[in-house]
């Protein structure tokens, strides 16, 4: 079985099935990803196929220094940016976005008797430091790694990390308060 | 050499690793059909289509010109606003004052003094004299 490197090289030299086995493994990955930032399904869908496309026209910028994983969610947030940014006053806030019967997100998660913490995740952080919690946490990304992603500084990355941590440690010390004080 | 400890994942990590793979969604049949195929429709952007636009040499020879050109005239109307300047020829110094020969003695230097000191007193004897005159004495 090639490996990725190998197959970076062949996509360079034009091979589309190259590049559609390097990026088969991180396809799904990105949708789940997309699904929380995107109003729909299918805008999650579009989003990573221009990803997709992005990434191969623009193959030849891929720096071997990166991940790929890391330049691939480069692509995806720069472009989910560009589809969200035209119909929300304020960017940052991504509560707005969603509402409860057609939140794609919800329509995937499956019952539970508690709410998932990318869903209140998702209510308490803005969309940068939500996407720095998904990397480091849904993805396993270095600090490094994410503030290359989000073209962030690292500073930025930790302080950022760590607010959203607070932000939903309060949030689980209150929902298990909550159902300690319903029994 | 002791074997590196690994942090154990705190609940928070482990919750929220545990609920992003709660989230299911797959791709589908018809998606991976359309990424297949925009895929197929597009190539690869070479490096060398994404340098700066090559000039024709002629642009290069026409701008070293323009170039050159305006340099000249430059310095054609500088020299022209200096020519109409007046002209203030600077006069040297050593020819404003007469020329002092410091070897020469004290008394050729005092000279030019003392003939002034004389042609002084001799002055005040006559109008002495004249004043005397006048007064009857």
């Amino acid at each position: 079985m090639a490996s990725e490197l190998q197959l970076i090289e062949a996509a360079k030299a034009g091979s589309a099935d190259a590049f559609a086995d390097l990026v088969r493994s991180y396809r799904e990955r990105l949708l789940r990803f997309l699904l929380t930032r995107c109003s729909s399904l299918a805008d999650a869908e579009d989003v990573l196929q221009d990803t997709l496309i992005s990434a191969y026209r623009y193959i030849h910028s891929y720096d071997p220094r990166w991940r790929f994983s890391t330049w691939l969610y480069r692509i995806a947030i720069r472009n989910a940016g560009k589809l969200r940014a035209p119909d929300l006053v304020d960017v940052d806030s991504v509560s707005g976005l969603h509402d409860e019967e057609n939140d794609p997100l919800l329509q995937c998660i499956a019952d539970s008797e508690r709410e998932n913490l990318w869903i209140a995740a998702r209510r308490l952080l803005n969309d940068d430091v939500f996407a720095a919690m998904w990397l480091r946490y849904a993805e396993d990304m270095s600090v490094n790694d994410i503030s290359t992603a989000l073209d962030r500084s690292v500073s930025w990355t930790k302080v950022n990390l760590m607010r959203g941590r607070r932000a939903l440690d309060d949030e689980l010390n209150d929902a298990a308060e909550e159902s300690e004080a319903y029994g | 050499m002791p074997p590196k400890k690994v942090k154990p994942m705190d609940k928070l990590a482990k919750q929220l690793r545990d609920d992003a793979e709660q989230i299911n969604v797959s791709v589908s049949d018809e998606l991976d059909h359309r990424i297949a195929a925009s895929l197929r429709a597009v190539t690869p952007v070479e490096e060398s289509k994404r340098t700066p636009v090559v000039r024709p040499p002629l642009f290069w020879w026409a701008s070293t010109i323009t170039g050159v050109a305006a340099a000249l005239a430059v310095i054609a109307i500088v020299n022209w606003q200096a020519d109409e300047q007046p002209v203030s020829t600077p006069v040297p110094l050593a020819e404003l004052q007469p020329p002092i020969e410091l070897n020469m003695e004290a008394a050729k230097l005092t000279a030019p003094l003392q003939q002034e000191l004389d042609a002084l007193q001799s002055d005040l004897k006559k109008a002495e004299e004249k004043v005397r005159r006048d007064i009857g004495l």
